[in-house]
């Protein structure tokens, strides 16, 4: 659905990705691993169109999306939650969830009323501004918003950052459900474990580069992986 | 006895803040996707200008100089607002001042059209060229019972508030429309912004475009209000004017600069002594205001207020109402 081929992305003169390649089938969850500063929002935001990779070019669904730009990547199906809660904290939770789909055309009720039944608080909240909600509330309405552009593709840069682990179960098995129901997933993760329980694939970055892939059993067993990401 | 009402002085007061209050606006359009811009003098005097040039030189009819002075500055705000747009904040704010200085430099300079610092006088002025055209269809200011000087500054004043009105409706519209709320998401948090689909280079660029517009619009009208301008009028006081209106009144709600220049250009003429210390009273204001309430007298807090107010007092006739009308079932 998604192949990523040896970009090569800057900001200013540094050099912020050497040579990453990655594919995401339709209808998987494959998930981006490494240390701080590896890469990993780097990649995501090439992949949404933030950011524009000097060499290489990305296609979504056989189509170059390379150097197309986020609404427009928005509009074809590819949505990103950024990382650390992105939410507009002055807008209430309602508004945050219209703006999601700024992009499309048409109802949305429908949408809505689906996304606030997957995320009840959300819906006790609806009238609350963003800003009032609790970290992990905020994730949620960060997910929530970037569901309602009804994304084919969904990019998740470290949902769980600084959630107390009860709620990263949470979210780590909202995401497993919003993939079931047939949306794409590419996660990044510092939460190795847990990423790679729910994941189909996995890629490990180490300053700017892919140093390891694979399907996310072998790389749950793989001892240096264990040794470097799992803690043992 | 209208004649006693009607005092040409005040009426050119009035006229002032009506062109100040859309200043307010152009300012408040700009500042409505974060965006700090003090080039807003220098897109009035594109506006003033061209206006004044147009239909002093080339006889263009008035109407259409101000049309053509209002999308000149508007191009060329498309033209700063493209390379600034990676420019947050106080550099922003750096680069349009520059930019505002250029402009004041280029008609200082170019006297063989701008006549340089003397300034442009005799300039077709508004209700003068309207009192023309009314007497051609046989209207005068004997008929109503004024003198021609008054029905001057009447009519100037009502096309104004005309003007102004219309103006302010626009842009309450669009507030709540599509590009409003683009506008407000990218002033709340721009990488958010982005990643909803939203695209900050258009609707960053139309901001400052719009507010450019709308700053060369109250320049022509100035222009044929007071039917002179020199490039002194346009200079850095009148960009941190504009500013002020802004940052007095508030700028997360548009009546904030509405009553920001209201209130500003009303002071120094109700109160004589105070309009000598005006350039002193607006630094007090700067930096009490950045102390006290960053963000201006009136904010979204208070209009909301003020609304779930009415609504309560709605309410409270409403039930009256509903009483009476039960009492008479009964
Ligand atoms: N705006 C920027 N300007 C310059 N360098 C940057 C910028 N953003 C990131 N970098 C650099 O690019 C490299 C990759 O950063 P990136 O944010 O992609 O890392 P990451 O893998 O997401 O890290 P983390 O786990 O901390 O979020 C880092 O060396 C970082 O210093
Ligand atoms: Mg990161």
């Amino acid at each position: 659905m998604l192949s990523v081929n040896n970009i090569q992305t800057y900001y200013g003169n540094i050099q912020a990705l050497k040579n990453v390649s990655i594919e995401v089938p339709q209808g998987s969850i494959v998930t981006i691993l490494g240390a701080n500063g590896a890469g990993k929002t780097t990649t995501m935001k090439s992949i949404a169109g933030v950011l524009k990779p000097k060499q290489g070019t990305i296609t979504f669904l056989d189509e170059d999306i390379t150097n197309k730009n986020p609404d427009e990547l928005v509009r074809k199906g590819i949505s990103l939650v950024p990382e650390g809660r992105a939410i507009l904290s002055g807008m209430t939770v309602l508004e945050n969830l219209e703006m999601g789909a700024y992009q499309r055309k048409g109802s949305i009720k429908q949408d809505l009323d689906k996304v606030m039944e997957r995320f009840p608080i959300l819906k006790e909240r609806q009238s609350q501004l963003g800003g009032t909600l609790s970290g992990g509330q905020q994730q949620m309405l960060a997910i929530a918003r970037a569901l309602m552009a009804k994304p084919k593709l969904l990019l998740l840069d470290e949902p769980s950052m600084g959630l107390a682990p009860l709620i990263v179960k949470d979210i780590f098995q909202i995401v497993k459900e919003i993939n079931e129901e047939g949306t794409t997933v590419l996660l990044v993760e510092q939460n190795a474990r847990q990423a790679l329980k729910i994941a189909d694939h996995a890629y490990v970055l180490e300053t700017g580069r892919v140093i390891k892939s694979g399907s996310a059993k072998e790389l749950l067993k793989d001892s240096s992986i264990k040794e470097a990401y799992l803690g043992h | 006895m209208l004649a006693e009402i009607i005092n040409p002085y005040y009426l050119q007061v009035l006229s002032f803040i009506l062109i100040n209050i859309i200043l307010g606006v152009s300012i408040y359009i700009t500042l409505s996707t974060g965006q700090l811009s003090l080039g807003h003098a220098g897109f009035m005097s594109i506006g003033a200008y061209t206006s004044a040039i147009l239909t002093l030189n080339y006889d263009f009819p008035l109407v259409v100089g101000v049309i053509l002075g209002a999308l000149l500055a508007g191009i060329v705000g498309i033209l700063i607002g493209i390379p600034t747009l990676r420019l947050q904040g106080v550099y922003l704010a750096i680069a349009t001042l520059g930019f505002g200085e250029v402009v004041r430099v280029l008609f200082i300079n170019w006297e063989s059209l701008t006549q340089g610092a003397i300034g442009i006088s005799s300039i077709p002025h508004f209700g003068r060229e309207l009192v023309t055209g009314l007497r051609d269809t046989g209207f005068t200011a004997d008929m109503i019972g004024i003198r021609n000087n008054q029905l001057i500054s009447l009519l100037v004043f009502i096309i104004l508030l005309v003007i102004t009105v219309l103006l302010i409706t626009f842009f309450v519209r669009q507030n709540h429309s599509r590009v409003g709320r683009a506008f407000a998401a990218i002033k709340m948090d721009e990488n958010a912004a982005e990643a909803m689909g939203i695209n900050i280079t258009y609707y960053k660029v139309l901001a400052f475009a719009q507010g450019a517009m709308v700053a060369g619009f109250a320049g022509a009208l100035y222009a044929h209000v007071t039917a002179y301008i020199s490039p002194s009028d346009f200079a850095y006081h009148r960009a941190v004017e504009i500013l002020i209106f802004a940052v007095f009144g508030g700028s997360e709600v548009i009546w904030g600069p509405i009553f920001g220049a209201t209130f500003l250009t009303a002071m120094p003429e109700l109160l004589r002594e105070v309009s000598e210390y005006r350039y002193m009273i607006y630094g007090i204001i700067l930096v009490a205001m950045m102390a006290f309430r960053p963000q201006g007298l009136i904010d979204h807090e208070m209009i909301y207020k003020i609304k779930s107010r009415k609504k309560k007092k709605k309410k409270v006739e409403d039930d009256k109402k509903e009483r009476n009308r039960h009492g008479v079932g009964s």
